[in-house]
């Protein structure tokens, strides 16, 4: 049976070494490269036309840019609206980056918890640099809730800031850890299909419905990553 | 694995419950390696970190918004139903 976290391994395929470091390009920057060309080229290619009456791509397209403009209108409101570029590039690198890694004999680079921590980490640092551009240090009020008693404040800011620090972990492990369990069932499910021989037809039918549970799951962690995203940015520019 | 199930919300706690703990022992390990009083900072941090995962899994088990801010959160949550009620 093959090996299951096979499919996870880093490979380089352009060994680079600068100063020590090694920033080759592997077959995760390639399909990251894949994803970032195939986006572009899917959004310019779908609106070229710029028809009244969108076809079938420029529905697509303005699917999924309506999709993301509503979902900041109702989480972070119209001030959120000059964030919408980043949130956009957000959504469709997570979201197509899931999709690619569905089809076979591809690298799902969201299966790599250094990948989604870096997407993560880069949102709460910028979501905590807007905070305190807007707010100044009024920012650091919303760790004491409003009328609790004073003493108390030496227990509930610390646990309301690791809290607020558990965030970049939190978005990290979701995406990550969604991933890299459904691809490990995808597999070891694939690896009792050739073992069974005739009796492989349970597993297969079995996982035919992974299969489309795991579409589902692309779909909905793109979402979840993209929404908590939008809720963490709400926090900073209205600070309750 | 979805949001709102309760596999999902399964999944929900066991991430929570890594990343506050994992949050607070890395602010712990960070404090201890700049200020050189290792352990005693990671330590404290551990369970301050603890402290506040099983404050998230709370929360997100209540159903609480994701915004910073325990009572905050709650009173939200409570000024909000009636308006619900209203709709329904």
């Amino acid at each position: 049976m093959a090996n299951p976290v096979e499919q996870f391994k880093i490979e380089p395929l352009i060994p680079l070494d600068i100063g020590g470091v090694d920033i080759s390009f592997t077959n995760s920057s390639l399909y990251m490269v894949v994803t970032v060309v195939l986006t572009t080229l899917f959004l310019t290619l779908s609106v070229k036309g710029r028809a009244l009456v969108p076809g079938r791509w420029q529905s697509m397209a303005e699917l999924l840019y309506e999709f993301v403009a509503n979902m900041i209108r109702d989480n972070v409101g119209s001030e959120g609206r000059k964030y919408f570029p980043f949130i956009f590039s957000l959504f469709m690198f997570v979201l197509f980056g899931n999709m690619i890694g569905m089809v076979p004999y591809t690298f799902t680079y969201t299966s790599h918890i250094i990948v989604t921590f870096g997407l993560a980490i880069v949102i709460f640092v910028g979501v905590t640099i807007i905070g305190f551009a807007r707010h100044g240090t009024h920012y650091l009020r919303m760790f004491f809730p409003h009328g609790a008693p004073w003493p108390t404040a030496f227990i509930l800011v610390p646990i309301e800031l690791i809290s607020y620090c558990s965030r970049p972990f939190s978005l990290a492990i979701r995406l990550f850890a969604n991933m890299t369990v459904g691809h490990i069932i995808l597999k070891v499910m694939g690896g009792f299909v050739v073992a069974l021989g005739v009796f492989g037809i349970l597993p297969m039918a079995f996982l035919g419905g992974v299969t489309v549970l795991e579409f589902g799951i692309a779909l909905l962690q793109a979402y979840v990553f993209t929404v908590l995203t939008c809720i963490y940015l709400h926090d900073a520019i209205h600070m309750h | 694995m979805g949001a709102g199930s309760g596999a999902g919300l399964g999944a929900r706690m066991g991430v929570e419950l890594v990343a506050g703990i994992a949050a607070g022992s890395l602010i712990g390990f960070g404090l201890d390696s700049w200020l050189g009083t290792k352990p005693w900072l990671m330590v404290v941090f551990f369970f301050l970190g603890a402290a506040a995962s099983v404050v998230n899994m709370y929360r997100a088990v209540q159903g609480l918004d994701e915004s910073v801010g325990l009572g905050q959160a709650a009173r939200r949550k409570h000024q909000q139903m009636p308006r619900d009620d209203n709709k329904a």
